[in-house]
């Protein structure tokens, strides 16, 4: 997290110039453990450390009650068993808050990279959609 | 012989009394989804398949969540989690966590890519009619296999409610459905969606708020106050409730899980929501919109189960006897044996009605597109005209709807299980395909066609390998390979499958020539920064401008 917000100012500078927009995207090669341009690399760097800890909220739980039964069915947490707390409640929140949290640094890179979502309809002249491609933000 | 002694003494659920209000509730409520169906009609392909794309982030999110959950979410999660205690968690955490894993690697980049189906997407991507035919025909099973379920959820709250039969309540309930599909095609579905999430979790959370309260249970929020509730089960009448690994082992849980989570991914009716956003942004958020509602009814699932065992436990008997039916209707129960008027039970009753028919709508529309525009049109008759698909799509709503109502009547698993399964056959044969096809464009039309074989294999192999003893006489009524079914469970097929499925494709590929240079540039597409205007498809892009192909 704290790498991401320290490197960000410097990479827009770096990409200011160009938003992206140089690059051929049509013709970099789509390898997800090799990313050819810097706007995948960035984003499976988002991708990925956000999976992983997805990966440690989901399975977390139940192998932790696996491996330490007794430690996880006597704490207790608001009443519930820690097991059940965690596995019931922790993960799916855990999942939502993921969710947001991929979705608000995918908008970050999109502002980034110059991407506008409102552009993208209204820019195209005589498209009859500007109406209903209404962003809130 | 106990089980329906108490059944009938205890909680009279399924006395064949009719009863009034929940009656008129129900009624209302389908004449107002098939008044928005009415509404909203159709004759365009593009507004009956993807809803001319324009479709908001929230209310797309609210479509998620209505799509999503189905009579399993509604009525099948509590009553797993009641019968099987920590297994039944790995529901909730399969059916809520894999919105996440959708998310990162396929909501937008579908978005992008742009196309009306799930095996068109197989098609397109693997230049490869076979390729389109393998999906198609999965999608058709998938759908197959899940509106079973949703029937039998159905027919078991019609029962309840007119005091019909079982099997004329599933009749009566699946016409209807099939009645409104065909009218609106997916603009009406979506705006009925939206709807019918609001009528569903209003329904849901009533009875739950009312529960906490008259039992004094719960005040504000009970998502998180049912902890003393669940504890006081687990240690003070039975440990199984809330027992680790009783029921089932850790691999089992794991298993469940993952499969859950790859079917999430590979859903065609729900993948299909994400082509009706109207850009890539809204997809996302709608996503993470569709998973806020999702979980205000998984939350309250886990709940429904502490308080609707220690309702039965006190007005009943042991809640280790309870039958598979009561179960099965365990959040109805519940509110039932709290003591809540008639009236408002009716409603909890028709708000699983609502999650019912909102995702039978869904399948209904990728099954019929499956039928209509993949196999029929791009297999059979390349210049069929949009009205014969139309007709071809409402033909196979109207047959399958006629098989699945049949074998509804007499369902094979709890609900939640077999659903569990149309999941897992999506998980381990489609999951595997977007996956690499989104991922690795060097994924070939061999690759995926083999694996999607492999998948077949043990997604559809595992289901047969456990299903059909129970209606072929030949097995004894006992699976066929016990070894398999306990390596590959028919709900849990994706743990093996999938990473099974992806091995095929990886390796089939390093030996087959490469896709060609314009499939390469379609993946690239969908990964590409650039902005696309709204009712354009990265094929549209990636052909250099070249005009789209006429659908």
């Amino acid at each position: 997290m704290s790498d991401d917000t320290s490197t960000e100012t410097d990479r827009r500078d770096s990409l200011e110039t160009d938003g992206g927009r140089d690059v051929d995207y049509l013709g970099a090669k789509i390898h997800m453990f090799k990313p050819a341009t810097p706007f995948m690399r960035d984003h499976l760097k988002v991708i990925w450390g956000l999976f992983a800890v997805w990966m440690l909220f989901t399975f977390g739980p139940v192998t932790a009650t696996w491996l330490a039964t007794d430690f996880m069915t006597s704490t207790q947490v608001l009443g519930f068993q820690l097991h059940y707390f965690l596995t019931a409640i922790g993960s799916p929140v855990g999942a939502l808050v993921l969710c947001a949290v991929y979705a608000w640094q995918r908008d970050q890179l999109d502002a980034q990279y110059d991407i506008t979502h409102e552009t993208e309809t209204e820019a195209e002249a005589g498209q009859a959609v500007a109406a209903d491609g209404g962003e809130r933000e | 012989m106990i089980e329906s002694v108490a059944l009938q003494s205890a909680t009279g659920l399924f006395d064949g009394g009719f009863k009034l209000i929940p009656a008129l509730t129900l009624a209302s409520m389908l004449v107002l989804f098939l008044g928005v169906g009415w509404f909203f009609r159709v004759a365009s392909v593009d507004d009956m398949w993807v809803a001319g794309r324009s479709i908001g982030s929230i209310e797309n999110g609210m479509a998620i969540a209505a799509n999503w959950m189905s009579v399993a979410a509604y009525l099948g999660v509590a009553s797993l989690v009641a019968f099987l205690g920590y297994f039944g968690l790995a529901y909730v955490v399969g059916w809520t966590t894999g919105y996440f894993v959708l998310l990162i690697f396929m909501a937008a980049q579908f978005r992008r890519f742009g196309k009306y189906t799930a095996p068109d997407f197989v098609g397109d991507r693997y230049y490869s009619d076979l390729g389109r035919a393998i999906a198609a025909t999965t999608t058709l099973l998938i759908a197959f296999v899940y509106i079973i379920a949703q029937g039998n959820g159905l027919g078991l709250m019609a029962q309840y409610i007119f005091g019909v039969s079982y099997e004329v309540g599933v009749v009566l309930l699946m016409t209807i459905t099939i009645g409104y599909v065909a009218l609106s095609g997916m603009l009406g579905t979506t705006k009925n969606m939206t709807l019918q999430y609001v009528i569903l979790i209003g329904a849901f959370l009533l009875g739950l708020y009312a529960t906490g309260w008259t039992q004094g249970w719960s005040t504000v929020l009970p998502f998180l106050e049912y902890g003393s509730q669940s504890t006081e089960i687990a240690t003070e009448i039975d440990r199984q409730f809330t027992e680790p690994f009783q029921d089932a082992s850790y691999y089992h849980w794991v298993a469940l899980c993952v499969s859950l989570i790859a079917g999430t991914c590979g859903l065609p009716h729900v993948l299909v929501r994400f082509y009706t956003a109207d850009n890539e942004r809204n997809a996302r958020w709608g996503t993470v919109w569709g998973l806020f509602f999702t979980l205000l009814l998984f939350l309250g699932t886990t709940a429904y189960a502490a308080y609707g065992t220690l309702l039965y436990q006190a007005n009943v008997g042991p809640y280790t006897e309870m039958t598979g039916t009561e179960s099965d209707t365990l959040v109805v129960l519940t509110t039932h044996l709290a003591g809540l008027p008639d009236w408002l039970v009716g409603i909890v009753a028709a708000g699983a009605v609502a999650a019912g028919l909102a995702t039978t709508a869904g399948l209904f529309i990728s099954a019929s597109s499956a039928a209509a525009h993949d196999i029929y049109t791009n297999l059979y008759k390349e210049d069929a005209t949009a009205r014969e698909q139309m007709i071809v799509g409402r033909l196979t709503i109207l047959g399958l709807g006629a098989v699945v109502t049949y074998l509804a009547l007499n369902p094979p698993a709890l609900i939640a299980e077999v659903v569990g399964m149309s999941f897992a056959l999506a998980g381990t044969v489609l999951f595997p395909v977007f996956f690499l096809g989104l991922w690795w464009e060097d994924a070939t039309r061999e690759g995926a066609i083999a694996g999607m074989f492999v998948g077949l294999f043990f997604g559809f192999g595992s289901i047969i390998n456990e299903i059909l003893p129970q209606y072929v006489d030949m097995f004894g009524g006992e699976v066929i390979s016990t070894t398999f079914a306990t390596i590959v469970p028919a709900t849990s097929s994706s743990l093996i499958g999938a990473p099974a499925v992806m091995l095929t494709i990886v390796v089939v590929s390093q030996f087959t020539e490469d896709p060609p240079e314009d499939v390469k540039r379609l993946v690239r597409q969908c990964h590409s920064p650039m902005p696309m205007e709204t009712m354009q498809s990265a094929e549209d892009v990636a052909t250099d401008g070249g005009t789209p192909e006429e659908e």
